[in-house]
């Protein structure tokens, strides 16, 4: 019986000292999502500081919305792996998580496009350039961590690692990419719409 | 019970997924209809569409609550 409640009391110190880290690695990661807000707040001051509300004409409105769909897409995957990892569903999980990664790769390709054009109408030397292509270069770089993230993720969890036990490296990997998405939202109108 | 709650949770997801895109496709369409004087509107729905990801989707309140869905 003494032995019974030891065990107990064991299993409720480590489950204590678990949600402990887990609340930590939680703060830790919005601290680090705010500073990266301080990065792209910058950014979108300095569009309308130096640009005002001017934009290009040459800028491809459909393409704009539609890897703006992809993004938020992939968003929405990437929630139900998360969903999928809590409630130790490894088969869903592998497959929500491939969707998201082929996702941001098609959003990363309709970037590519965008910027093959942008290099005809206003190469980086413009004024325009400058912002178009430092804004969403560096918002790509962060697409291209997060996918990387999201492969790794996927790689060691692919024998159930994280929906049998610690589901945190989903978190953390799926909540970047919905600060990659939540960047994008105001990335997207300050360069293809504001007018 | 565990099944109905990820049933839920995934149903949610949906929800707010229509709702994001119909907010862009919106966004498209006031760039388009209005030649100038657009910005506030857009600022009203890029606010919108971040509250619902923040929200929803990142599970800010989890840093207070705790848990997760």
């Amino acid at each position: 019986m003494a032995t019974t409640s030891a065990t107990v009391g064991t299993i409720s110190r480590e489950e204590t000292a678990a949600q402990r880290r887990r609340s930590l690695n939680r703060i830790g990661l919005w601290l680090f999502i705010l500073s990266e807000t301080f990065l792209f707040s910058g950014l979108l001051s300095s569009r309308f500081f130096l640009s005002g509300l001017d934009r290009s004409d040459h800028l491809d409105q459909t393409l704009g919305l539609g890897i703006t769909i992809i993004l938020i897409w992939s968003s929405f995957t990437a929630y139900r792996a998360e969903t999928y990892a809590f409630h130790g569903k490894q088969k869903e999980f592998s497959r929500n998580l491939v969707f998201t990664i082929l996702l941001g790769v098609l959003f990363l390709a309709g970037v590519g496009y965008e910027w093959a054009q942008a290099f005809k109408h206003f190469p980086p030397g413009t004024g325009f350039g400058t912002l178009f292509f430092t804004m969403t270069g560096v918002h790509a770089f962060h697409v291209l961590t997060g996918l990387i993230a999201l492969t790794a993720v996927f790689w060691v969890g692919r024998r159930g690692q994280f929906t049998s036990g610690n589901p945190w490296p989903v978190e953390g990997a799926v909540k970047y990419w919905h600060f990659v998405d939540v960047a994008w939202v105001f990335i997207y109108p300050a360069l293809y719409l504001v007018n | 019970m565990e099944q109905d709650k990820l049933k839920s949770t995934q149903k949610l997801g949906v929800a707010i997924t229509v709702i994001l895109v119909v907010l862009v496709a919106l966004e498209y369409v006031v760039a388009i209809a209005m030649d100038s004087g657009n910005l506030p509107w857009m600022l009203i729905m890029n606010v919108i569409d971040a509250a619902l990801i923040i929200y929803y989707f990142m599970h800010v309140a989890h840093l207070w609550r705790g848990g997760h869905d």
